[in-house]
């Protein structure tokens, strides 16, 4: 799709289907607008963690993402979410 | 019986291993966007990583979501789960507070349409621009 314009994000389906692997309830289910929500949180959520690592690899005057700095910042972000 | 169960335990892992591959290409395109907008790379063993803790996160919000659900005696999860689910940062809820009522918005505008529609459709001299402009929203 158009790459340029938009965020890359996920599809609705797979969120949704993600979702629906993991309630324990078969009878469970989603309406549209959660799983746009969601779609949008887990968006958010990866973003963040791709900014605050680089952040944490500047911090450190380093140009190269290691693992080491998303080890570093994990515990707030998860924290945040 | 036992084969039957081996099967369906194979198409249950292998659609997680589907979504998970799903996953991790859009976590990919994310950390990619942010590489080329700041100029920094990432370490090529730090994607999968990434992309499994989204996944784990992923699993613990569908958990949240159906037992708040449960809670409110519903079988399906709507806008007001998630908005719990984020209550704790101030910021995240404000954006899908935002995006819910945008979402709603739009949703009783189709609404509108539709109905303005149906009377367009008993009543053949109701003026044009609103199908227009039902169109356009369509699309």
């Amino acid at each position: 799709m158009d790459g340029e314009s938009q965020p890359p994000t996920f599809k609705k389906a797979t969120v949704n289907s993600m979702m629906q692997t993991h309630f324990t309830d078969k009878k469970t289910k989603a309406n549209q607008v959660s799983v746009k929500l969601m779609t949008e949180l887990l968006r958010e959520f990866a973003t963040e963690g791709a900014v605050r690592s680089g952040i944490q690899a500047k911090r450190e005057g380093l140009d190269m993402i290691t693992i080491e700095h998303f080890e570093k910042i994990l515990p707030q972000l998860l924290l945040d979410f | 019986m036992d084969g039957h169960d081996v099967q369906g335990r194979l198409r249950v892992s292998c659609l997680s291993q589907r979504l998970k591959a799903a996953f991790h290409y859009t976590v990919g395109k994310i950390c990619e966007k942010f590489a080329e907008e700041n100029d920094v790379t990432f370490t090529r063993k730090l994607l999968p990583l990434f992309s499994e803790a989204v996944c784990q996160q992923a699993q613990s919000f569908a958990v949240d979501l159906e037992l708040f659900a449960n809670h409110a005696k519903r079988t399906t999860i709507n806008a007001d789960d998630v908005k719990l689910l984020v209550r704790k940062n101030p910021d995240l809820l404000d954006r899908i507070n935002g995006l819910c009522d945008a979402e709603t918005a739009t949703n009783e505008m189709l609404r509108e349409n539709k109905k303005s529609k149906q009377r367009k459709t008993k009543k053949p001299s109701a003026p044009t621009a609103i199908s227009d402009e039902s169109n356009n929203a369509d699309s």
